[in-house]
């Protein structure tokens, strides 16, 4: 009697693990999806990563909690002179950092920023409505190309998904070179080629993945992988920050 | 479709002032509402408003249930240069054009259409400071005098509605107005207003659909962005009740917004401003800014990301990137 009992507590103990491993295994049964089947990103996203400190793995100093960073393997494989601009950069970062002056983060920076971004999807696009700067790119889903060749610069660069099953796999290219990928001074080129991997967690986690190649500054590719959370505070919405008026604000409106 | 784009963001903003001016030209050289003859900077402005009344939506609905008025849209009657002459270019130009203004009834009414006489009720301080704005505004000697959108400044509420093309993308539960400078989102889902500390070039807005309009309730506007290079303003006081009247067809709206703030204004008094889709006319880089690209061979419309954060300069002066 006794020894069935525990063979039976057992038993229920086993099925329930066995519930939540095929449950864990199995997101895509629940995740959102569009009206076309796909998974659907609406909502509004932020990470909790301190990436945007420092990509790389670093000590705690005065500007930076220590992190881990979110860089494969660590260390970004920089070419020899531009692993001194990026010295110099981190040298000058509390003045040099763009972010400062509130210009446009560029991508994959505005993803791993820490201020929320919200996304909105139609089957042709996705839009990413970045808090910061109030910037906005859209992510074409259907079909179209990069049209830029070689003439064509833009600060979150030109996005063209497509879907691989439940990931959406996103080219980025066409950048200019103003922007910086942290405050620590990591930085690129207009060369730079950015492939966002963007795939559900679960219903409220999507991990986001990136590799970034720009020969002019970088030996190889390289890859970041970093996790953002849905906001789901009742009535939370993006407060535009528009960091760049900040310094001449006070003139305006007139007053009595 | 010429994809050369601008290299430099500093040059989107030169282009942009370049355009201007002969856009005040186009409503004084020959009849208002013609294009300008070979001359591609040339805008077309309409001379008169279109009326569009309130009732049911007969058009084509989204999945959801919004009336569908997705696509690229301008306003009809001019840009931010003169908010109550809307063709009249801008009051004191030092550089005005070679054939004199018309008669007052030949040029669109003003964007003022109650009170009756097409002026803003100002208080009489107010009436003053948009007059000290204005009678120096082409030579700007205090910051204030330099128009905010001259330094990249969001245009915010109402002047995004007249500077450049814009789209319009919907989603349930938002309306989306992506703007040459600044962007707004509508929420639809009745979610209260941002606390009111919180104040905002393109303020807070919580809309409806009623029938054929779009109403939208504005709050929590830091009052900065001005109406235009003639000074006109509200405070951080302002509310704006706003309604967007589309036509059953989809191919025009007008915005007819009753601005009320007691801090400025003797009595509350409302705009009204005309907007046409752009989707079939040619890309002319200010009402239909837009990039050309094919899916297979579908052609598709696209708009190309629309940022100026690095300029802060005063009106005329051709702006520069700041070199690294």
């Amino acid at each position: 009697m006794k020894l069935k009992n525990h063979y039976n507590r057992a038993l229920v103990l086993l099925t329930a693990l066995a519930l939540a491993g095929s449950a864990l295994a199995a997101p895509a049964q629940k995740i959102p999806r569009a009206a076309n089947g796909k998974p659907d990103f609406s909502g509004i996203w932020e990470t909790t990563s301190s990436a945007d400190e420092d990509l790389e793995p670093h000590s705690a100093r005065k500007d930076a909690a220590p992190g881990a960073g979110i860089v494969d393997g660590g260390k970004i494989p920089y070419l020899p002179a531009a692993l001194a601009q990026r010295k110099k950069n981190f040298e000058n970062r509390d003045s040099a950092d763009p972010r400062l002056k509130g210009w446009t983060l560029g991508t994959p920076r505005a993803v791993y920023y820490r201020e929320p971004f919200q996304i909105f999807q139609r089957a042709r696009d996705l839009t990413l409505f970045h808090q910061f700067g109030h910037s906005v790119r859209t992510i074409h889903t259907n079909g179209t190309p990069h049209p830029g060749g070689e003439t064509n610069e833009f600060w979150l660069g030109d996005s063209r998904g497509k879907w691989e099953g439940d990931t959406l796999v996103v080219d980025v290219k066409d950048f200019n070179d103003e922007t910086w990928l942290d405050r620590s001074g990591n930085f690129h080129s207009d060369a730079l080629h950015v492939t966002e991997r963007w795939t559900f967690l679960d219903p409220n986690t999507i991990e986001y993945k990136a590799q970034l190649e720009d020969p002019k500054v970088f030996s190889a590719p390289w890859s970041i992988n970093v996790i953002l959370h849905r906001h789901r505070e009742k009535n939370f919405q993006l407060i535009e920050n528009y960091r760049t008026t900040l310094d001449y604000e006070q003139h305006y409106p007139p007053k009595p | 479709m010429n994809h050369t784009l601008i290299r430099r963001p500093g040059a989107a903003l030169a282009a942009a002032l370049l355009s201007l001016a002969p856009l005040a030209a186009t409503a004084q050289n020959g009849p208002p509402g013609t294009p300008g003859a070979g001359d591609a900077r040339r805008l077309q402005f309409e001379p008169s408003f279109t009326q569009i009344a309130s009732g049911k939506w007969t058009g084509a609905r989204l999945p959801d249930g919004q009336p569908d008025v997705q696509g690229h849209w301008s306003n009809t009657v001019s840009n931010h240069s003169n908010f109550t002459d809307p063709q009249g270019g801008i009051p004191g130009d030092p550089t005005p054009p070679r054939r004199p203004l018309g008669p007052r009834e030949s040029r669109a009414p003003s964007r003022v259409s109650d009170p009756a006489d097409g002026q803003i009720p100002f208080q009489p301080w107010a009436k003053a400071r948009q007059q000290e704005f204005l009678a120096n505004f082409h030579n700007p000697t205090k910051p204030e005098y330099i128009e905010p959108l001259a330094r990249c400044a969001p245009a915010g509420v109402p002047k995004s509605l007249m500077w450049h093309g814009y789209e319009i993308r919907q989603y349930p539960g938002y309306v989306l107005f992506l703007f040459d400078s600044g962007s707004r989102i509508i929420h639809l889902d009745n979610k209260p207003h941002l606390p009111a500390a919180i104040k905002l070039w393109n303020a807070d807005s919580r809309g409806r659909w009623e029938g054929n309009t779009l109403v939208v309730d504005v709050t929590n506007n830091n009052g900065k962005a001005l109406f235009g290079r003639t000074g006109e303003f509200s405070s951080e006081n302002a509310h704006v009740a706003e309604r967007y009247i589309f036509a059953p067809d989809a191919k025009r709206y007008n915005y007819v917004a009753t601005f009320t703030d007691p801090s400025v204004y003797t009595r509350p008094w409302t705009a009204t401003i005309p907007a046409r889709r752009r989707e079939g006319e040619k890309a002319d880089g200010w009402h239909y800014e837009v990039a050309l690209n094919k899916a297979g061979e579908t052609p598709v419309v696209e708009r190309y990301e629309r940022i100026c954060a690095e300029n802060n300069i005063g009106f005329g002066n051709v702006a520069q990137t700041p070199r690294k």
